[in-house]
């Protein structure tokens, strides 16, 4: 159990500057999920807490020592690959055991270690097989498991349900989630999924091209975006962005574009003030937005036309036209439409967001 | 139907490659079998007449084969184990990244891209300089002292060991950085999140996922050492004191005449051989149980 701090990290290889500036402060026993796109610089830093990469500038600590220097087999850390990197020439009790034979543990303590590990990730059966002949998920978890029987203060995973199904991803999920409930040892999660990312992560941060954009809750990541590229990368479908020009008409301030023309909830006004006559982005997420009824305000609402219709069975999300723009609605499986019928669109006030156009931030 | 057309086709695809296989390898090796088993020999007026065994009841009774065995086994033996380490250690000092590699990687492989007919002339001259040079009196000496402590031929046995060491070690290198870097590096990192002792880890991991590429190259380094002749003849210019299996047999059947004893000779070796390589197959793929 340890808390984990990254200050001012830095890595750069000969031409590229991978991790920049990275400040984090992970606390004793949460679980913390690195989100990104791939290059953004997440790996490298997970790379940096192991000790696989050299560290160009900053300091890690993990618990209350300073690791920069310290060779990864002291770091006291556990990793998960990938591609689970299990030994193929062990069975997969000696895989677990390998990190306990390394450090000289006596045997009766390790079969201990590695019996009860085998028995929370339900793998009893399996420990005298070599890991050619186990299936993925298999050897998903003989990987997690090489990691527990080493009790270590930090766990490190890097993308490791990447390589698994579907399906068999979505289960492994919620087990690590039920494992680390129960073990409760810091973790830190890379992954691309944002998916994964909130669903696992106590907090979640998201980077890009080496700059940590937003650390936060998932509900705070999703809710309040710091800028675009958080507001964009987190949801599926993805927020809609519009640029739009701030107008002030009758008192009131609203923004407008061709083909759409809403008003600016009371809560945002106050901010889009200074940006009078100026083009802002407007995001709003598919499902903030719904078929207008006739009780929905007017200034909230604007007309589309369907382009394309697909239905997911719980939901069916609708790729529209406002005008120029390009909208995807997330709607109620009973609406029955089709291509080219219009439609008419009202959106949740209190869920809009606002962007500047040139530094991308929330407004 | 469908099935008896599939079989057919199967054969017809594979034809090229038994044709192959049946003219360069099944055909040359039955008329060797074949012809150590008769007095086949250009030297005969009459008929070749079938022996039987003769000659090899003839041969473990030379003590002339003996020793050429001996030679070809412990020349096999030792350069393939220097080969290894040597090429081994090339190999990790190469798998890891640093400045001027593709340099360095070209040097070490330069023995093996060269052709032998003309690295063994340079070697040749280098031991036994052809004109008098400021070195070849210190080049004598060294034979001189050599074949002294060890006895005659030393030095010409030594030179073809190593020479075939120095081209060896070259291609085992190149071929065991091959099998490195077909390792997944997460094996490597796994390794060292859990000791600090790179020899452990050494032992413990690199070797045996490299195994399949040890045993392979033991396999190639092994075949290529029975069967060098062309080198030592080359660089012994052909005044051979130690005779290996090769040059003995070119010996026996160029100069004496003699094919069907060179042809025994020459297949005496063949069972022991056989019986290493299938050791070594199995440590290259070895049988397992399949996924139950």
């Amino acid at each position: 159990m340890a808390q984990v701090m990254m200050k001012d990290l830095n890595k750069k290889y000969d031409e590229v500057h991978a991790v920049k500036d990275v400040n984090l402060h992970i606390r004793d026993k949460e679980f913390i999920v690195l989100v990104g796109p791939s290059g953004c610089g997440k790996s490298t830093t997970l790379r940096m807490v192991a000790g696989l990469e050299e560290i160009t500038a900053g300091e890690i600590t993990i618990g209350d020592r300073v690791v920069n220097d310290l060779p990864p087999k002291d770091r006291d850390i556990a990793m998960v690959f990938q591609n689970y990197a299990l030994y193929p020439h062990m069975t997969v009790y000696d895989n677990m055991a390998f990190g306990l034979k390394m450090r000289k543990f006596p045997k009766p303590e390790i079969a201990k270690r590695v019996g009860d590990a085998a028995e929370i990730l339900g793998i009893q059966e399996l420990l005298k097989r070599k890991p050619r002949q186990l299936s993925g998920g298999q050897r998903q978890r003989v990987a997690v498991g090489r990691a527990i029987v080493r009790h270590p203060q930090v766990f490190l995973f890097d993308e490791p349900l990447s390589n698994l199904d579907a399906k068999l991803r979505v289960q492994m999920r919620v087990e690590l989630k039920r494992l680390h409930e129960r073990l409760e040892t810091t973790a830190i999660y890379v992954t691309h999924d944002q998916v994964e990312a909130m669903t696992l992560g106590d907090r979640v941060v998201v980077m890009k091209d080496g700059w940590i954009q937003q650390v936060g809750e998932p509900l705070e990541l999703y809710g309040k975006p710091a800028n675009r590229f958080v507001a964009g990368f987190i949801g599926s479908p993805s927020m809609n962005f519009v640029d739009v020009t701030v107008a002030d008409a009758g008192g009131a301030l609203w923004v407008e574009t061709a083909g759409l023309r809403v008003k600016v909830p009371p809560a945002s006004a106050g901010r889009l003030g200074a940006y009078k006559t100026q083009q802002v982005t407007l995001g709003i997420r598919p499902e903030d937005l719904r078929v207008a009824s006739g009780t929905d305000s007017a200034d909230y609402s604007f007309d589309t036309v369907v382009e394309v219709v697909e239905p997911l069975g719980s939901e069916i999300l609708l790729d529209l036209k406002a005008g120029p723009n390009g909208i995807v609605a997330r709607v109620d499986p009973t609406v029955r439409v089709k291509h080219g019928d219009k439609m008419r669109l009202s959106l949740h006030p209190e869920r809009v967001h606002f962007f500047d156009k040139k530094t991308e931030l929330a407004i | 139907m469908g099935r008896a057309r599939d079989i057919r086709l199967a054969y017809v695809l594979l034809a090229p490659a038994l044709l192959l296989l049946v003219t360069a390898l099944a055909y040359p090796i039955g008329w060797e079998l074949w012809t150590s088993l008769t007095d086949l020999s250009p030297l005969n007026d009459g008929p070749t007449a079938f022996v039987g065994l003769e000659n090899y009841r003839r041969l473990a009774t030379d003590p002339t084969f003996w020793r050429a065995a001996i030679v070809t086994v412990v020349f096999a033996a030792v350069t393939c184990a220097v080969k290894l380490a040597l090429g081994l250690g090339l190999a990790l000092l190469l798998a890891r990244p640093f400045r001027g590699r593709a340099l360095v990687f070209m040097a070490i492989f330069l023995p093996w891209a060269y052709p032998a007919s003309v690295s063994v002339i340079g070697w040749y001259w280098t031991l036994s300089p052809p004109i008098p040079t400021a070195y070849s009196p210190f080049m004598g000496s060294l034979k001189y002292a050599v074949d002294s402590a060890l006895g005659g031929g030393a030095w010409a046995f030594l030179s073809v060991t190593l020479f075939n060491i120095w081209r060896g070690s070259s291609f085992v290198g190149v071929f065991l950085l091959a099998g490195i870097n077909a390792i997944p590096p997460e094996l490597f990192e796994c390794a060292a999140l859990e000791s600090k002792s790179a020899w452990r880890r050494f032992w413990l991991v690199t070797v045996p996922l490299l195994k399949p590429f040890l045993a392979l190259a033991v396999f190639l380094a092994l075949t290529t050492a029975f069967a060098d002749l062309a080198n030592v003849w080359m660089l012994t210019a052909g005044r051979i004191v130690y005779p290996v299996i090769g040059t003995h047999a070119y010996w026996l059947a160029i100069h004496g005449g003699q094919f069907g004893p060179a042809s025994a000779l020459s297949l005496t070796l063949a069972p022991f051989l056989i019986a290493v390589l299938f050791l070594l197959f199995r440590m290259f793929d070895p049988p397992e149980r399949e996924a139950v």
